[in-house]
């Protein structure tokens, strides 16, 4: 699998761009576009997990939404039932995805292509099942009650702040990424990607590698999830639906594999038309299946690829 | 002695492709390992590599055995191969190439934090490799851009990244121009000066010019062993693989 040219300049420019977006949104918009913000944020986390899984690893997960359900419910059930504070619950439960995602990555790594997506789907329609089912976990009907943090003596309910303290995780994690992207690790992961039997001749880890980045990707994913339930207030097994996954998957396609950024402009595309086109005609999904098909098979490297092609037309025009 | 393969055997199905081969080799030897094709030299070299396992038999590497090493395991003991058609990652440069090598080397390939390109100690190796194979004007050349030649050449500086103790050259000329031959052949000369060299070739005079002792191999049997002048004389050899009739 390809990932798109590596930029990392470019990377930090378009990151920078929709951060100011996002400030200014922030900053000037009401309650429901603060709140569509903060659902941004959540699932550009989310898509960001899966580029780094995809685009570094060239794994591909169906069932990445278990990792949001692992979170999500994880902080549902340390502040419900241990009324720990909430905003230790967001790290606990990526440390919980961290080591469950590492522990699950070390068993299913040795697999690719079609067979890994398919163990992850798996993996992932089992844990939906599981807490469909599951009277701890409040079956169908989820878990309510869960609050936000309160942090520096500023009550995160209110959406503003809440909105800022997303963005600011978002910041770290893409800093996370990024970092790692860059380092030993990461551009191991470019070459498994590219030609595993290579790295392994050359002594590489290859199972080690893999399954560190799948546990990071599902620590990354799991905060999304925690923070999904402080955003709504509770959780349901709809979360880790294979779905959600599908979706995650449609958001790094549209914003470019491997881009890092691609992935953040992919969740605020893909969501905006969810969100506004659902509201005018019924049939958006029929609209949003059309547009992905175009993105597919016109813009190979998503809208990363369009940027980039936009930046090399304004130098060579300079 | 650094290797010793002992009675090394290996079928598939009904076939027998190597039949207790043995073969001992010393440090800083070059040595290469000829015959027709069939004649289970691929198969040999993947046993020693860790790419296949022998049926019965067993390798001695530095007095220890490696029977049941992996092919990870033997690079990180110092055996590193280059491959008969060019395994290399595609999307990088040269300088990424030979770096993400050499973090395996420095064992550094699971670090976290501190891009690669910042480590000075990796940048350093990887200009002295690509020195060694004649690549230096090439590094910020993305590989699948590269002629076939200069693919060639950073194989084998991926071969070299890991300082190997053995070094296993799959037929590095194959498909090669006779300009491109003889870089390579130059460059191999150099490298087996420093490295204990197995070589897998089909152009004789490339094995002639660089081996100094020839191992044969027919239809899975070792029919003769000795120097390149011996290996010429042989009328054995010309029989069988070189095709002559006395």
């Amino acid at each position: 699998m390809n990932a798109v040219q590596y930029d990392k300049k470019l990377r930090l420019q378009l990151f920078i761009i929709l951060c100011c977006s996002a400030i200014f949104v922030n900053i000037f918009g009401d309650y429901f576009t603060r709140f569509l913000l903060s659902e941004i944020i959540i699932l550009s986390l989310f898509a960001m997990s899966l580029d780094f899984l995809a685009g570094r690893g060239g794994m591909i997960s169906l069932g990445h939404a278990m990792f949001l359900g692992i979170g999500a419910y994880s902080t549902a059930i340390l502040f419900i039932n241990f009324n720990i504070d909430p905003f230790l619950c967001s790290l606990l439960a990526v440390v919980i995805g961290l080591i469950i995602g590492y522990l699950i990555g070390f068993i299913i790594v040795k697999t690719d292509g079609i067979f890994f997506i398919m163990i992850t789907l798996a993996l992932g329609e089992m844990f939906h099942s599981w807490a469909y089912t599951n009277d701890f976990l409040g079956g169908s009907d989820g878990i309510s009650g869960i609050l936000r943090p309160k942090l520096l003596g500023m009550d995160l309910n209110e959406p503003l702040f809440f909105s800022y303290y997303l963005l600011i995780l978002l910041i770290l994690v893409y800093a996370f990424l990024a970092a790692v992207t860059d380092s030993p690790l990461g551009r191991n992961l470019d070459a498994i990607r590219q030609n595993s039997g290579r790295v392994l001749s050359l002594g590489g880890s290859v199972k080690l590698y893999k399954s560190a980045s799948f546990g990071i990707s599902a620590a990354i994913a799991s905060l999304a999830g925690s923070l999904y339930a402080q955003l709504n207030g509770f959780v349901s097994p709809e979360i880790s639906h294979w779905t959600v996954s599908g979706e995650g998957l449609i958001m790094i396609i549209v914003g470019g594999i491997g881009s890092l950024s691609g992935a953040i402009l992919g969740a605020v595309v893909v969501h905006i038309i969810q969100h506004e086109f659902s509201k005018l005609v019924d049939w958006w999904m029929l609209l949003m299946g059309g547009g992905f098909i175009l993105v597919v098979l016109f813009l190979k490297e998503g809208l990363w690829g369009l940027i980039l092609k936009f930046k090399n037309y304004i130098i060579e025009n300079k | 002695m650094i290797i010793s393969l002992q009675n090394i055997s290996k079928s598939f199905g009904a076939n027998n492709v190597l039949k207790n081969i043995s073969i001992a080799i010393d440090k800083k030897e070059c040595v290469g390992i000829i015959g027709p094709n069939g004649a289970g030299k691929s198969t040999l070299f993947k046993i020693i590599s860790g790419s296949l396992f022998q049926d019965g038999g067993s390798i001695i590497f530095n007095d220890a055995n490696i029977d049941k090493l992996s092919i990870e395991k033997r690079s990180r003991l110092g055996i590193s191969q280059s491959f008969q058609s060019n395994s290399l990652f595609n999307e990088m440069t040269v300088k990424e190439n030979i770096m993400v090598a050499c973090s395996q080397s420095f064992k550094v390939g699971w670090e976290l934090f501190k891009s690669l390109d910042k480590r000075t100690n990796i940048i350093t190796k990887s200009y002295e490799i690509a020195e060694e194979v004649g690549l230096t004007e090439y590094l910020d050349f993305r590989s699948d851009n590269l002629s076939y030649g200069l693919q060639r050449q950073l194989e084998v500086g991926l071969a070299i990244a890991n300082n190997p103790s053995l070094l296993l050259l799959d037929e590095p000329t194959a498909g090669m121009s006779n300009e491109e031959t003889k870089n390579i052949v130059k460059m191999v000369k150099k490298l087996s000066t420093y490295y204990t060299t197995i070589i897998v070739e089909h152009d004789m005079d490339v094995i002639y010019s660089l081996a100094k002792k020839i191992y044969v191999l027919d239809s899975g049997d070792l029919i003769f062993d000795g120097t390149p002048n011996e290996v010429k004389n042989s009328k054995l050899v010309q029989e069988r693989y070189i095709g002559i009739k006395q």
